[in-house]
């Protein structure tokens, strides 16, 4: 039978380029509506007459179950398969998203906002996307199919924040909100392409051991490569989440506008984009350990240029492009290692271990960088902890073997 | 069976990018002011008019200007007598909107495109 033979008999829908496509659009959606969050801040706390915590307890809430449960939804797509895990967290991300809208009690919000969107966003992430174009791919391609994904995940910030501004503005906060969690039932429609990868109760890829989940979460974890992928991870969540949060009232001590840190944020995803597509393409044509290091020893650099000059509106555009270049380009490549190290069985459940290191590593970032202001009354301790382990991230990774663990292989 | 690549990855990115700004826009639209509007607004001028005429168009529109963006073209203003938004759309303002929550300059962009949209299509 020949290939033109075998592509005629393929639905549009689950060919090579409707598939991944549609896993982008996914990742898209899923990565933008979280990103406008943010904006409901003072809307929402002023309705209700509520203190800022209140809000802010129920974002931290949703990251922190975005970090549990992607292990668990990762687990539920590699034995189900990652379009219905898709489909669910979905539906519970826009429900989860429009009771926000209308709770009126700390209790329920915390719910809606931070557990049930936290849940949500976990089971439709770009993870479990990255996992299903992952087992649709071919190896050569897999890594520019995951850098296309996670730059997706990376535009979808990009436009959804301008997207909820300009919602708030025109329908108010409520429907602004309702808009988005029906939006994000988008990712149902999106996902259906992706029921035509297969899941590990249905067939072994050439090379894998036939091990059950539990085998395969106990040997990545005896897997020396895997503990240090899963540590430089941390590293990744660290730094990224101290930006995001500290950044502004850092440039804001320096002088920097308001409205000029709003730009220079918005460079971040800009660029984020271009970095992550690019890390794809490198991850497909080098061995992933050293560009994720190179990575690594990057952000270390452009930090110490940023804070050994003196901060200025120039510095800090480069310093937001340069980190936004190197934002998320760590993915594509850590989701390769973990390809490469144990196959494309269990994939979104391993990598939602090393990503759940990352929701930890965002938690110390966003907290230490608070705790050691208060401390020193200035960010330079956070600054040099980050770049000191960027170093520790640069070199944890060089060791990594890539090749396939000897207890996931065939003998 | 062949593989899609970078066409396909640049194809998906500037469809997006288009739709976005095609959404951006009508937004814009609702949250762009009638004539009789006042209080503080966005107010977007043509590319590449000097600061001072804008100063001076303001002035004459009765707007008191609250601070230049980091595009020259987009002023944020404000304004307490009825009308403001009428009499900057007489001073040649492209187009008058409520301050979003979001940087202005980039509000401002959106704005333009809204304004450059109705300008050639007549939408």
């Amino acid at each position: 039978m020949t290939m033109e033979r075998i592509e005629k008999q393929i639905p549009w829908y689950f060919t090579p380029a409707v598939v991944i496509v549609a896993g982008c659009l996914v990742a898209i959606v899923n990565f933008g509506v979280r990103s406008s969050f943010g904006l409901f801040t003072a809307p929402i706390s002023e309705a209700h007459a509520w203190p800022r915590e209140i809000f802010s307890f129920g974002l931290a809430l949703q990251n922190l179950l975005w970090g549990i449960a992607t292990p668990v939804a990762g687990a539920l797509a590699d034995r189900y398969g990652a379009a219905r895990v898709i489909m669910i967290g979905a539906i519970v991300y826009a429900i989860g998203t429009c009771l926000m809208a209308i709770a009126d009690t700390p209790i329920i919000f915390h719910l809606s906002a931070g557990i049930m969107v936290g849940i949500g966003i976990a089971m439709s992430s770009f993870g479990i996307v990255m996992a299903a174009l992952g087992r649709i791919v071919p190896p050569d391609r897999r890594s520019w199919a995951f850098g296309m994904a996670t730059a997706s995940g990376s535009l979808g910030q990009f436009i959804f924040a301008p997207l909820g501004a300009a919602l708030i503005t025109a329908y108010g906060w409520q429907h602004a909100l309702m808009i988005l969690g029906v939006s994000s039932l988008l990712i149902v429609l999106f996902a259906v392409p992706l029921l035509v990868q297969n899941t590990s109760s249905t067939k072994l890829t050439k090379g894998e051991a036939d091990i059950t989940m539990r085998q395969a979460i106990g040997g990545a974890f005896g897997h020396r490569s895997y503990v240090m992928l899963v540590s430089g991870f941390f590293v990744c969540g660290f730094q990224l989440a101290f930006i995001t949060v500290h950044l502004p009232p850092y440039l804001a001590e320096h002088g920097i506008s308001k409205e000029f840190a709003g730009l220079a944020m918005g460079a971040i995803g800009l660029f984020n984009v271009v970095g992550s597509y690019t890390s794809g393409i490198i991850g497909g044509k080098f061995q992933k350990r050293f560009p994720l290091s190179v990575i690594y020893v990057l952000r270390s650099l452009s930090i110490l240029g940023f804070i050994m000059f003196p901060i200025t509106t120039t510095t800090t555009l480069i310093f937001t492009a340069t980190m936004g270049f190197l934002w998320l380009s760590t993915v594509p490549l850590t989701m390769g290692l973990v390809t490469v190290m144990f196959g494309t069985r269990y994939m979104a459940t391993l990598y939602g271990f090393v990503f759940l290191s990352h929701q930890i590593g965002s938690f110390f970032g966003v907290w230490l960088g608070g705790r050691l202001y208060d401390m020193y009354g200035n960010y330079d301790v956070v600054w040099w902890l980050s770049i000191a382990l960027g170093l520790f991230a640069a070199l944890v990774h060089l060791p990594i073997k890539e090749v396939r663990a000897a207890k996931f292989a065939v003998a | 069976m062949g593989w899609p690549g970078h066409r396909l990855a640049i194809t998906l990115f500037v469809t997006v990018i288009v739709a976005w700004i095609a959404v951006m826009a009508v937004l814009m639209r609702r949250s762009s002011l009638p004539a009789d509007a006042t209080g503080p607004m966005l107010a977007v001028f043509e590319p590449g008019t000097p600061a001072d005429d804008i100063f001076a168009k303001l002035t004459f529109a009765g707007a008191k200007p609250v601070r230049q963006t980091a595009f020259g073209f987009i002023w944020v203003v404000a304004g307490d007598e009825p009308g403001l938004a009428g009499r900057l759309a007489a001073q040649g303002a492209i187009g008058t909107y409520r301050e979003l929550p979001l940087n202005p300059s980039i509000a401002g962009c959106f704005a333009l495109a809204d304004a450059k949209i109705t300008e050639y299509t007549g939408l």
